[in-house]
């Protein structure tokens, strides 16, 4: 039944991973240009990000297609809601790592403080881990590995504060501080992919309960 | 999933008056707290001993509108016969269980099967105006009822019910069958009106008509639901979802000895349940197509 709808629902389906593993290249590239502040890899990952655009714009495309000629329900609806959302965070991750890797190039003219660098390369690992279990978890329909996410969020909400705290301690040098500020966004850039990582999540959740609800409510 | 630095700010103040709720049909409680115009329990219908529907249970409520969706076979059109004792004019029909309009049995022996389709009008799938004038189309049942007041007036408010006023009123007295498909089956809703019901059943109204007068059709539906309750039968699923405040999935069940096929009803909810998160495995796969 629906052979032909089937096929292009595996085909966003399919088209959204391809985004997502493209994405992972991004984060794994703006961690690596941290690390060795890496001025042309910091070009290479902005270039890039018309990768992530490009496939983002087509399972738009697609989903619009999808919408309006087999007007889905019930499951079907979902998982084109979802593929949407999802998509767009992905898509959203890419502008990120564009954001990291023009900070870093801004600030490679500066002395660099080895103890920020390794709390961002830690973020930005934890961030590329917690991209690649929202992933598996929407592809296998796994809502425990989905909700697994906020645990590793926290964990990258407690490195971004302690950049914070870190920079904090340059106020009395300013060349130290002006580089300071600059990665308190960087960490700021990552705090915000492991949230859509997590909102990745809760479309998994919403996908397979039917019942959309954030993992925590920041607003209490 | 909002930023984690905003997690250190006070919880805002909501003022909820100021912000409007917006709604997109009713949701299930809102319509069970309408008063029950039919209940239905335990219906079993047979023709000459076979089985074609059993085990119904079922309520319709006031000023909504129910739709019977479900593959051929499934005895939905059965169904919504049993509503204004159609089933009685098929000969070896017979139908068992109880089935209460506003609380009194449809079925029992002292109802007035005729007074009961002048509370219950129906309007079927094909467009059947007499043929006579359009006016005398919607006077015909107010005539033969003795009806009294102006029947003008009668006339006039039925057409305009129907939406089709504006189109017919400088030929009331032309032929019926000169209107076009779509306006033959507003005449017919208006025919139906006329007599003043409660209730408006409505078999595959719009599935003899191009998309444009299906749209009419469907946006009338909307306005009737104000002054009726109305129940219809469709095969197009999307004009449930369209115009249905509350949806029932029948379908076909096989027995495994004899190969005996009778309807059953699967699912009932809200419109909303049904199509976005239906409770039954068999829903699902009716909705999105994969099955029937």
């Amino acid at each position: 039944m629906r052979v032909e709808f089937q096929g292009e629902l595996d085909a966003l389906e399919a088209g959204f991973q391809d985004a997502g593993e493209i994405v992972l290249r991004s984060i794994r590239g703006v961690v690596d240009a941290l690390r060795t502040q890496d001025v042309e890899l910091c070009d290479e990952v902005i270039a890039f990000d018309d990768e992530v655009d490009e496939r983002y714009h087509a399972l738009e495309k697609q989903i619009e297609l999808v919408l309006a000629r087999q007007t889905p329900v019930a499951g079907d609806l979902r998982l084109v809601l979802a593929l949407l959302h999802s998509g767009l965070h992905v898509e959203r991750m890419g502008d990120q790592c564009v954001t990291i890797a023009k900070l870093t190039k801004l600030s490679s003219h500066l002395d660099t403080k080895q103890t920020v660098i390794e709390s961002l390369v830690d973020m930005g690992e934890r961030c590329e881990e917690m991209v690649k279990v929202s992933l598996d978890a929407f592809a296998q329909r796994d809502v425990e590995r989905a909700r697994g996410l906020h645990g590793l969020d926290e964990l990258v909400d407690r490195a971004n504060r302690q950049v914070f705290g870190e920079v904090l301690g340059y106020v009395n040098d300013p060349e130290a501080l002006e580089w300071g500020m600059r990665q308190i966004t960087v960490a700021r850039c990552f705090e915000r992919i492991g949230d859509n990582a997590v909102d990745i999540g809760e479309q998994t959740a919403f996908l397979v309960t039917g019942e959309f609800a954030e993992f925590t409510d920041a607003s209490h | 999933m909002v930023s984690e630095d905003m997690t250190q700010m006070e919880a805002p103040r909501i003022d909820s008056g100021r912000i409007a709720e917006v709604s997109h049909g009713l949701d299930r409680s809102e319509v069970e707290r309408r008063e029950k115009v039919f209940s239905v329990s335990g219906l079993e219908v047979s023709y000459h001993g076979n089985v074609a529907l059993d085990g119904v249970d079922l309520a319709v409520h006031k000023n909504t509108v129910t739709a019977f969706i479900g593959p051929s076979g499934c005895g939905k059109s059965t169904f919504i016969r049993c509503f204004n004792r159609m089933n009685d004019l098929v000969p070896g029909a017979k139908v068992s269980g109880t089935v209460l309009y506003h609380g009194e049995d449809l079925y029992a022996r002292d109802v007035d099967a005729v007074e009961i389709r002048r509370r219950i009008g129906m309007v079927f799938q094909k467009p059947n105006p007499f043929p006579k004038s359009i006016y005398d189309n919607i006077a015909f049942g107010p005539r033969v009822l003795g009806m009294k007041g102006s029947m003008d007036e009668r006339v006039e408010n039925a057409l305009r019910q129907a939406a089709l006023w504006d189109e017919v009123k400088d030929r009331l007295k032309e032929g019926a069958l000169g209107l076009s498909g779509g306006q033959q089956q507003r005449l017919c809703i208006a025919r139906a009106l006329a007599v003043n019901p409660d209730v408006i059943l409505m078999d595959e109204p719009a599935s003899a008509l191009d998309p444009i007068s299906t749209t009419r059709i469907e946006d009338l539906m909307h306005e009737l639901k104000r002054d009726y309750t109305i129940v219809i039968v469709t095969h197009n699923m999307q004009q449930a979802a369209r115009v249905a405040d509350m949806t029932a999935f029948f379908s076909v069940l096989v027995d495994e000895d004899g190969g005996r096929r009778h309807g059953i009803l699967v699912e009932y909810d809200s419109t909303r349940k049904i199509f976005t998160t239906p409770s039954d495995k068999r829903t699902e796969d009716y909705v999105t197509g994969r099955f029937g």
